[in-house]
């Protein structure tokens, strides 16, 4: 897939997190899910019964279908949550 | 536990909250607005944060910028804004608990409160849905308005409602092929929308702009079609669509199947009400307001003394009718106190109360030719996922229903739709039209999801560090 970014934004500097153990390029201020997406990474967890791969939905905080663990916390949704330098997260 | 004592809580910082905010100018009242995203503004007035950049072209439309200007004029009213703040619990007694950012959980004790908490997605469920790679269509214009990512480079665009096109020019002006738009309704039901549109001239002009981008970069707009399938190993590879019917039956054997990166899916818009129902507010069920509304007065007060309701709460229309009644609420507040003289209220209350009359027309007109055909339900295949938080499909819904359960609180306990972490957000209105459809459960006698604190899930770490 090509590049997801848009064009006409004048990003400022790009920063590196982490997310099972993958290092990914990722600007402040993008949502994680966001910055997931970006890189190509569609899914932040598993239904809990069936085990699906399941992925965010709503974008918005409602879903609750792109919870990731972020710096150790649990539970963060990836769309309610910017980028900072250094993340460390895991689906 | 930190308290704090509040003149007025306005919950939800969308059009109807900031048009409220706006209006308290040099107001002797302490007000503040809190949301639970992390920028002001709702789901409508996005832009990418400071820190991530500069757009090069960032031109929003009239309502937009009005909606900016509100922005800026609550800031400069002084109005405290407290983004990343959940409410977690909301009392008749207008005491509220919220939990800001993420960490600590606070209790306000408020004198009024306007409840403008807007609206979430409606979905319409197919085999597939649940493949990482099927958006919502806000989840696409969040994606762009607020991050500057594009959710694919080749999005299927599908659903039912002018949003759509809304969604799908903004996918092509940054840069994505929207091979096509498919609408679920016929064509007809567009043209009924137009004397209505007469009263939004912005909406006409920003229906019209939309519609000639998507024609000229190539975009078909298919109408009466409907996506019934979503495949591909691990992530959407392509989508089924097939015609449907003049009853909304989707038509067998007209399947094809278009190849693509991601599918964005709308179906309309559902008010997020449980705050106003936590507070003890009547609810109305009305499909031709979009589900559960607030019932409320002419000053937008709610049963509950002091409680108003202003925008998608009291029924889908989108930001005109949110700014208006945004307006609408603080004029009743800034009255009840003294700082707006009851005769220049009753004149402006008038005007407003007027063009709201119109704002309700264009709501019942669309929400009504929009809303899904109960026989939509017929085709989807019982293996089909539901609620996606617990995993229970479409058939396991239908059989309890059949056996004879009539609302929603029973089917959790039944089969557990909605006892996830959505709390039956993502399928709510789905049950409904089951409960109404095949349940045939009258709109009179359906009974909304209970709600309890917390209404949305919070840490035990937040509970147990209160600041003091």
């Amino acid at each position: 897939m090509k590049d997801l970014r848009i064009k006409d934004v004048k990003r400022n500097s790009p920063v590196t997190i982490k997310v099972d153990g993958n290092q990914l390029t990722a600007y402040p201020g993008e949502t994680l899910l966001a910055a997931m997406i970006a890189n190509g990474l569609r899914v932040q967890k598993e239904s809990p019964v069936l085990q699906e791969k399941r992925g965010g939905l709503c974008g918005m905080g409602v879903c609750y279908e792109c919870l990731v663990t972020v710096n150790g916390r649990p539970n963060i949704r990836a769309c309610m949550c910017e980028v900072e330098a250094g993340m460390e997260v895991s689906t | 536990m930190a308290k704090h004592n509040i003149d007025l809580l306005i919950i939800g910082s969308g059009f109807a909250g900031i048009a409220a905010a706006a209006e308290f100018k040099n107001s002797r009242l302490r007000v503040a607005v809190v949301d639970e995203n992390l920028h002001v503004g709702g789901q409508l007035l996005r832009t990418i944060p400071q820190n991530l950049g500069k757009k090069e072209r960032f031109r929003p439309d009239y309502v937009k910028r009005i909606g900016f200007s509100f922005i800026e004029a609550a800031k400069q009213n002084r109005i405290d804004i407290y983004n990343n703040t959940r409410i977690l619990a909301i009392y008749p007694d207008r005491r509220v608990l919220i939990e800001r950012e993420g960490k600590r959980v606070e209790e306000l004790w408020c004198g009024a409160i306007i409840i403008a908490t807007g609206a979430r997605e409606r979905y319409l469920p197919f085999k597939g849905w649940t493949l990482p790679g099927v958006y919502s269509t806000g989840m696409a214009q969040v994606l762009m308005k607020s991050s500057a990512v594009l959710p694919a480079n080749r999005v299927v665009v599908a659903g039912t409602g002018l949003f759509l096109y809304s969604v799908a020019y903004e996918l092509v002006k940054n840069g994505a092929k929207v091979p096509a738009v498919y609408e679920q309704s016929p064509l007809l039901d567009k043209l009924q929308l137009m004397p209505a549109l007469m009263h939004q001239v912005s909406k006409a002009i920003e229906g019209a702009r939309f519609m000639s981008r998507l024609l000229f970069s190539g975009t078909a707009m298919r109408f009466r079609h409907r996506v019934i399938e979503a495949r591909g190993s691990g992530s959407v590879e392509s989508v089924v669509l097939a015609r449907v019917d003049q009853h909304g039956r989707t038509i067998q054997g007209s399947e094809k199947i278009v190849p693509t990166q991601a599918l964005a899916i709308g179906y309309g818009f559902v008010p997020n009400v449980e705050l106003l129902q936590m507070a003890g507010c009547q609810l109305d069920y009305d499909v031709e307001k979009g589900g559960w509304v607030a019932v409320t007065d002419d000053h937008l007060e709610t049963c509950v003394s002091s409680v108003y309701a202003a925008g998608e709460v009291t029924g889908i229309g989108g930001a005109l009718k949110s700014i208006n009644e945004g307006r609408l609420a603080a004029l009743s507040i800034r009255e009840q106190i003294g700082e707006v003289p009851s005769r220049l209220a009753e004149k402006q209350r008038k005007k407003l109360l007027w063009q709201r009359s119109h704002h309700m027309e264009f709501v019942r007109l669309f929400n009504g030719l929009y809303r899904i055909p109960v026989a939509a339900y017929d085709d989807v295949p019982d293996e089909t996922i539901v609620c996606r938080c617990e995993d229970v499909t479409v058939g396991a819904v239908k059989d309890a229903i059949r056996l004879g359960l009539k609302t929603p609180a029973a089917l959790k306990l039944a089969v557990r739709t909605g006892m996830g972490n959505c709390q039956g957000r993502t399928c709510g209105a789905i049950l409904f039209d089951l409960l109404s459809g095949i349940g045939g459960t009258s709109a009179l006698d359906l009974q909304p999801f209970c709600v309890r604190p917390p209404i949305k899930p919070v840490s035990i770490a937040s509970l147990i560090n209160p600041v003091s």
